[in-house]
């Protein structure tokens, strides 16, 4: 079906990302990318989709891609998209239209396709997919899990016959993971052929069929599911993967409130009007040298809840009190830094350095040294922050939330899309941060890191 | 009521387009207020029927404000105000009925309709294309805009630097958002040259064509006025 062969990729001059790839894919066989960030796994997928080379200037591409008697490189984009479908990692880009329905049929309306078959397409995409509370909404109003459901049922209703998929579930949590797998297993019953680039895998682990592992572009091995599934857990974090199965096992629940120590929240109610109250009457509380996780399901209002204890909007009933003192909204201002989910919003500065300077105002260079060698970025010093990786900004928002030398700290999502090894890096941080004293909340979906990494949980 | 039946609005697209330049022409040929002031209770009457009285009664009111301010209130009051609003007030009832008609617009039709009707007419694809898509990154900025702050209030940032901190991370995902935007365009196939087809069906009725009549009436009068 898919036919990769020598393919070597890179920009001019420098490194190659890919290194004389071969790779033969059958009709329905459900194949994996996997292996570090920065391998070459999201390259793969635009080999296959075509946006390699066509919607790459200045690259070097060697060797054929072939889908079907289809080469990539000389079919037109618009050709490639009748028979692969993609979706992409970053939910709030991948739409073009305001609402939901349209949005669907986007693709189709494209393709030129009548009006009576897209509507029965429409119609099955929302039945099989489950996707009945999207219909008819505005998709500036869905949650970063419902964009990503929505970007999947407008590949589906153009119904490709390959489906690449880069990271889809980066911004996910558990439950649309689930609505996802059953997606992909439907797909797969179906006969679709399934490229998936993941840094998660615990949900694929019975959905692949065979499992790509890449490094530094090059290919190294393939494995049969039976030989991926049988690796052995020293194997596979040696190989920097993220775990195989869903990891087992329950974090105490948070604290009450009412604590003299330390963050305590007591009756909060948050919302934007009378009419839409997100949270009625909550209450927690998170202490020093404990790390507290908030999980709950996409588009509950995790992100709205941590906006009201930063002191970025009033509250409309209940308070926030500092080890026994009432924080107004300004006071939580000061005592509050946040690590956003999209961390392209805190970055400003001319350099890595700067970036750090500017957050640790008046803090020693060498303290900033250590911060950033921890998380392994001492050699980006130089760098600009939007030439950094995904995962590399995405540390450098949490070294400048620690110079940042404030009492509470709070993380959204800090881990989407991070390998097993910057996952460790991170957690690893994390704990030292509050031995040493400070109070850090982290919202995430991500199980293996919150067992890895955190105290106690507040689901909501 | 007879017209909830079609997709939601009150007219069609393209009759909006041409009432839309109607006003232009009247705004523009500045004949009589006569003229102006009829157009202003005709659309304000369609708003009406449409069903979104709120809305009516508040441009009407504002109308009526600012034809107090020209003619009474600006007459009597110390000549500084006046020279410094008559001005603005001027000009704001000259663009009235522009006003009027294009918050109408916006109110009524999405941006589908509006890119169906733009399809219908023979707009070239491209205008179209770039069209939606500058319409559809608004909410976008706003949306980022509203992100930047949030960090921003976080951090100690110092006074001179408020600007950078505001517009770089800006313009860098919007930069970002083009280029994965424009990926997943491609990716499903705007590119195809094939004519386009739609969900939607648009389709002139009573109220369309009533409008384009009465519409084309004014635009008669201001031209005989002349």
């Amino acid at each position: 079906m898919v036919s990769i062969q020598g393919v070597s990729y890179g920009y001019e001059s420098r490194k190659k990302i890919l290194k004389d790839i071969n790779l033969e894919i059958k009709q329905g066989e459900c194949i994996l990318l996997c292996g570090e960030s920065g391998c070459g796994k999201t390259t793969m997928t635009k080999l296959v989709n075509g946006l390699i080379p066509h919607f790459c200037e200045q690259c070097e591409l060697e060797g054929t891609v072939r889908i079907q008697d289809m080469e990539v490189a000389s079919t037109k984009l618009y050709k490639i998209a009748e028979s692969v479908g993609s979706v992409f990692q970053n939910p709030k880009s991948q739409f073009f239209q305001l609402d939901t329905d349209s949005e669907i049929a986007f693709g189709m309306e494209n393709q030129g396709k009548s009006k009576e078959e897209m509507q029965s397409r429409l119609q099955n995409t929302v039945h099989n997919l489950h996707l009945e509370k999207l219909l008819g909404r505005n998709i500036f109003e869905l949650s970063g899990g419902e964009k990503q459901l929505l970007a999947f049922a407008s590949v589906y209703a153009m119904n490709p016959s390959v489906y690449v998929l880069d990271e889809p579930t980066a911004n996910l949590d558990f439950s649309a993971i689930q609505s996802i797998k059953q997606l992909l297993r439907i797909l797969k019953q179906n006969g679709h052929t399934i490229i998936i680039a993941e840094h998660r895998l615990s949900f694929l682990y019975d959905l692949l069929d065979r499992a790509v592992y890449l490094k530094n572009g090059i290919l190294i091995k393939v494995y049969s599911k039976e030989e991926f599934l049988a690796l052995s857990e020293q194997d596979r974090k040696r190989m920097g993967l993220r775990c195989l199965k869903e990891e087992e096992g329950e974090l105490p629940k948070a604290h009450g409130a009412g604590k003299d120590i330390g963050l305590s929240i007591e009756a909060l109610t948050v919302g934007y009007k009378k009419k839409c109250v997100l949270f009625n009457n909550i209450s927690f509380s998170a202490i020093q040298g404990e790390i507290l996780a908030i999980t709950g399901y996409n588009g509950i209002g995790k992100t709205t809840l941590i906006r009201c204890v930063c002191g970025l909007m009033k509250q409309m009933g209940g308070q926030i009190l500092l080890d026994g003192k009432i924080m107004p909204e300004k006071v939580r201002r000061q005592q509050c830094i946040l690590v956003m989910q999209d961390v392209n919003h805190q970055l400003f500065a001319e350099s890595v350095w700067e970036e750090c300077k500017i957050s640790g105002d008046g803090l020693e260079d060498s303290v900033i040294k250590s911060e950033l060698k921890q998380m392994g970025l001492l050699s980006y010093a130089d760098r600009h922050p939007m030439a950094l990786s995904g995962g590399q900004k995405q540390r450098l928002a949490i070294v400048t939330a620690i110079l940042s030398c404030k009492k509470i700290l709070i993380f959204d999502e800090p881990t989407s899309g991070l390998d097993y090894a910057t996952m460790i890096m991170v957690s690893t941080r994390l704990k030292k941060l509050a031995k040493s004293g400070r109070i850090v909340i982290v919202v995430t979906h991500d199980k293996e890191f919150m067992l890895s990494a955190c105290d106690r949980v507040l689901k909501i | 009521m007879h017209h909830r039946s079609r997709s939601g609005s009150f007219l069609d697209p393209r009759t909006f387009l041409l009432l839309l330049l109607i006003a232009n022409v009247i705004t523009f040929s500045q004949i009589s207020l006569w003229i102006e002031m009829g157009w202003i209770v005709f659309v304000d009457s369609m708003i009406l029927l449409s069903g979104k009285y709120k809305m009516a009664v508040k441009w009407i009111l504002l109308f009526c404000i600012l034809l107090l301010l020209q003619y009474i209130v600006l007459p009597a009051s110390p000549e500084i105000i006046a020279t410094i609003f008559v001005i603005l007030v001027n000009y704001s009832i000259r663009m009235f009925p522009c006003l009027l008609i294009g918050s109408f617009m916006m109110r009524e039709i999405s941006l589908r309709q509006f890119v169906l009707a733009m399809r219908k007419l023979h707009f070239s694809e491209k205008l179209i294309i770039s069209l939606s898509v500058t319409i559809r990154y608004f909410p976008a900025i706003k949306e980022e805009i509203y992100h930047t702050k949030d960090a921003m209030s976080l951090r100690k940032i110092k006074s001179s630097k408020k600007l950078e901190a505001m517009l770089v991370p800006l313009m860098m995902s919007a930069a970002a958002t083009a280029e994965e935007l424009s990926a997943a365009a491609v990716t499903r196939g705007i590119e195809n040259p094939i004519k386009k087809t739609s969900l939607l069906t648009l389709k002139l009725n009573f109220n369309d064509y009533a409008c384009c009549v009465i519409g084309c009436l004014f635009l008669v009068g201001t031209f005989i006025l002349k």
